[in-house]
């Protein structure tokens, strides 16, 4: 009876009552090995002997499938690539970013709204009516205005969800979905930013087509960031999602005060320590990307050639990761 | 659902593989074939990495002693290599100013004009604006050395428009272009005389015509000129016979993305397709019937094809700087190999031979059979076959 699985059980009643018992029976286990490792722990520290060292979890990250492509620190002809890529000039200073923003064709609600905070997140971002003009056409009326970046927020049933940030003037295009999206005013305590220039977070950008889609985002923002304004905005990649931050950060100096108890001999000591502690303030807006397709060139659905394009047959795993 | 499990391949056959791509590098690639499927990879690398030497085309002169390869560079220049150490051989420079005139094709000709020694040969470069230049090179012990031909014919192939494609037929009399504005033509490459120019299709029942775009073009077969297989933008595979009308006689639509690459197969009526979403098909000709595609995880643009002229494999490569070698018959991707940079060009060297491959080979086979015949796992069995098949060709061949 004990190795009947309660899958198996047929009467609803038994069933749960066995599954029950099961699940208590492992959570008493899993109690009882925390003790012992909590007990070992504290002979070894007791005993001034290393702990024996924590088990790391298995996640899905950790556990991703071995990709070839990852970028590795001392490869001369990955350095070679970025200098002869199409982002090396604004990334070096000799250009500075100037983004054009635009909407698709019907927009409406949290479309103008999401617009008005990404002008601004990104310096010298200038937004432009999209009025009924092929995409083709801004593209070529912004390369004679010396505009480095379009972006393109597609709006969909009045809520923005997708994202399509075309580099200029050859630069690769790419294509991504929009969701999570959260405005500064929905955010609770929320600051609002300076205009100085935002420093940059960039993490787990780590494959060769990471590293490029990380240095597409990058070349939007100016690449002198004003450490006086405290704002920081980060790209967060976690199994192929990025996630967008802004935040205020602040150092606060603290003098915190030892308590009286422990002894009086102290005293002096204790009025002198002081703390940096660092608070962050969120200033929104919050949204989430999902790279599609990266594309050759500037937007050209028809003959456009794709770098990279997401297909159905690569969905075979669920630890096998592309940025 | 998805397949989980893994089909077995019966693992890469050796064979010599070059690829060339966008910072001007060469790579060699080398399978090693053998029963433990060893995997093909990079054993050279020619170059420096220099954007401005992005390799725009490349053929090879596949032939048993000194096989050549020509490359045409960004910077319009063209340079002839020695396929088996990638020394320089003679390096012709300023074909076209960079700036407004790129080369499109560069092909080497084996056995243009009466000398056919394996010290010279002829070059012919076609450039976007339709300039075509053909010269022949008397090649040196160095670059120094060697003698370029002092009056190269130059003639030009189109008056507006931009030439994509070119490609010269297999006894190099006639040369195909086609473009963007430029319906695809035949050139007589001795009398330089355009003898045939196609007609575009009619317009559709929309009342819509397509302009004219060819991206790609090959010969179908080795022995005929006159049927050839050309890819548009608008994602048309065509067939034209020269001999019956100047219109398509067959015209496929294959996906919805640009054609970038079509390699013909040895017998003659089957092709393969690539197009810029990075899907590879195989097609076969006389009845524009799809035959199956090549399903691997190619996420990138397909740039080039190229068919090994003795072994069942096709090699492609393209924008995810992977070059990934299929099995035709099966359509099994055999090996991939991931070259860091977007790749322009692949070419077979077909005379590749592993070093002291005769006794290699034989005890291979013996323990081969050791091993098969206990053993009668279905699996295991069917793999081992096939290479085992394979592998006694090969012997056999080198035998020969």
């Amino acid at each position: 009876m004990k190795d009947l699985l309660p899958s198996a059980i047929k009467n609803k009643e038994k069933r749960s009552e066995v599954h029950a018992k099961l699940k208590h029976q492992k959570k008493l286990e899993k109690k009882k090995k925390a003790k012992v490792r909590e007990a070992a722990e504290k002979q070894a520290l007791e005993l001034g002997e290393e702990p024996p060292a924590r088990p790391i979890p298995r996640t899905i990250e950790n556990t991703r499938e071995l990709d070839e492509t990852v970028c590795k620190p001392d490869d001369e002809e990955l350095f070679a690539g970025n200098d002869a890529d199409e982002f090396s000039c604004i990334l070096k200073e000799e250009r500075t970013p100037k983004v054009l923003i635009t909407t698709s064709r019907f927009h409406s609600s949290r479309g103008p709204a999401f617009i008005d905070e990404l002008i601004s997140v990104i310096p010298n971002a200038h937004y432009h009516k999209r009025g009924t003009y092929d995409l083709k056409k801004i593209v070529e009326y912004a390369n004679n205005k010396d505009f480095t970046s379009i972006i393109v927020v597609h709006t969909n049933r009045r809520e923005p969800d997708a994202l399509l940030v075309i580099g200029l003037p050859s630069g690769p295009t790419a294509h991504f979905k929009l969701s999570k999206l959260v405005l500064r005013k929905d955010i609770k305590n929320h600051g609002n930013p300076t205009n100085h220039q935002p420093e940059l977070v960039f993490n787990n950008f780590t494959t060769r087509l990471g590293h490029r889609i990380g240095r597409l985002i990058q070349s939007l923002f100016p690449q002198d960031p004003n450490f006086r304004g405290r704002r920081v905005v980060t790209f967060h990649n976690q199994r192929d999602f990025i996630f967008f931050r802004h935040h205020r950060y602040i150092f606060e100096t603290k003098e915190s005060k030892e308590p009286q108890s422990k002894g009086k001999g102290k005293k002096e000591e204790a009025k002198t320590q002081e703390k940096v502690i660092t608070r962050l303030q969120e200033c929104g807006p919050r949204f989430t990307l999902k790279l599609i397709s990266l594309q050759h060139g500037t937007f050209d659905t028809k003959g456009g050639e794709y770098e990279w394009t997401h297909k159905p047959e690569m969905d075979t795993s669920r630890r096998r990761f592309f940025l | 659902m998805p397949r989980t499990t893994t089909v077995e391949s019966s693992g890469c056959p050796p064979l010599r593989a070059l690829t060339f791509d966008v910072l001007g590098l060469i790579k060699v690639v080398e399978a090693r074939g053998g029963q433990n499927g060893d995997a093909a990879k990079v054993v050279e690398r020619w170059g420096e990495p220099d954007a401005s030497k992005c390799v725009l085309s490349a053929s090879i002169l596949d032939r048993e002693s000194h096989p050549l390869i020509g490359i045409a560079r960004k910077s319009g220049s063209v340079e002839i290599i020695s396929a088996i150490n990638g020394d320089l051989q003679v390096q012709i420079p300023d074909l076209c100013q960079p700036e407004d005139d790129s080369i499109v094709g560069v092909h080497l000709l084996q056995k243009h004009k009466s000398d056919s020694s394996s010290r010279s040969c002829a070059l012919l470069a076609s450039t976007t604006k339709g300039h075509v230049r053909m010269e022949s090179v008397k090649l040196g012990e160095t670059p120094a050395k060697s003698v370029r031909d002092p009056s190269p014919t130059v003639w030009n192939v189109c008056g507006s428009g931009n030439i994509l494609c070119s490609k010269v037929s297999e006894d190099e009399n006639h040369a195909l272009f086609g473009g963007k504005g430029v319906e695809v033509n035949i050139w007589d490459l001795h009398k330089r005389e355009k003898i045939w120019t196609a007609k575009s299709p009619p317009k559709d029942n929309l009342g819509i015509f397509t302009p004219t775009w060819f991206t790609c073009a090959t010969f179908l077969s080795k022995d005929d000129n006159r049927k050839f297989v050309a890819g548009t933008n608008s994602h048309q595979v065509r067939l034209y016979d020269i001999s019956a009308q100047r219109r398509p006689v067959i015209s496929i639509d294959f996906r919805e993305t640009a054609i970038k690459a079509v390699s013909e197969d040895n017998d003659g009526n089957t092709i393969y397709v690539g197009n810029g979403s990075g899907d590879l098909a195989t097609f076969d000709i006389r009845t524009g019937k799809l035959l199956g595609c090549f399903i691997g995880k190619c996420a990138g643009s397909i740039r080039a094809i190229a068919r090994h002229p003795e072994l069942p494999v096709i090699a492609s490569c393209g924008l995810d700087s992977y070059l990934r070698i299929w099995d035709v018959q099966s359509r099994q991707l055999l090996s991939a190999v991931y070259l860091k940079q977007h790749l322009t060009s692949v070419v077979f060297d077909s005379h590749f031979r592993i070093e002291a491959p005769a006794p290699q080979v034989e005890t291979a086979v013996e323990e081969d059979c050791a091993e098969a015949t206990p053993v009668k796992r279905k699996k295991e069995h069917r793999g081992t076959r096939k290479a085992k098949s394979k592998s006694s060709k090969r012997s056999k061949r080198e035998e020969d």
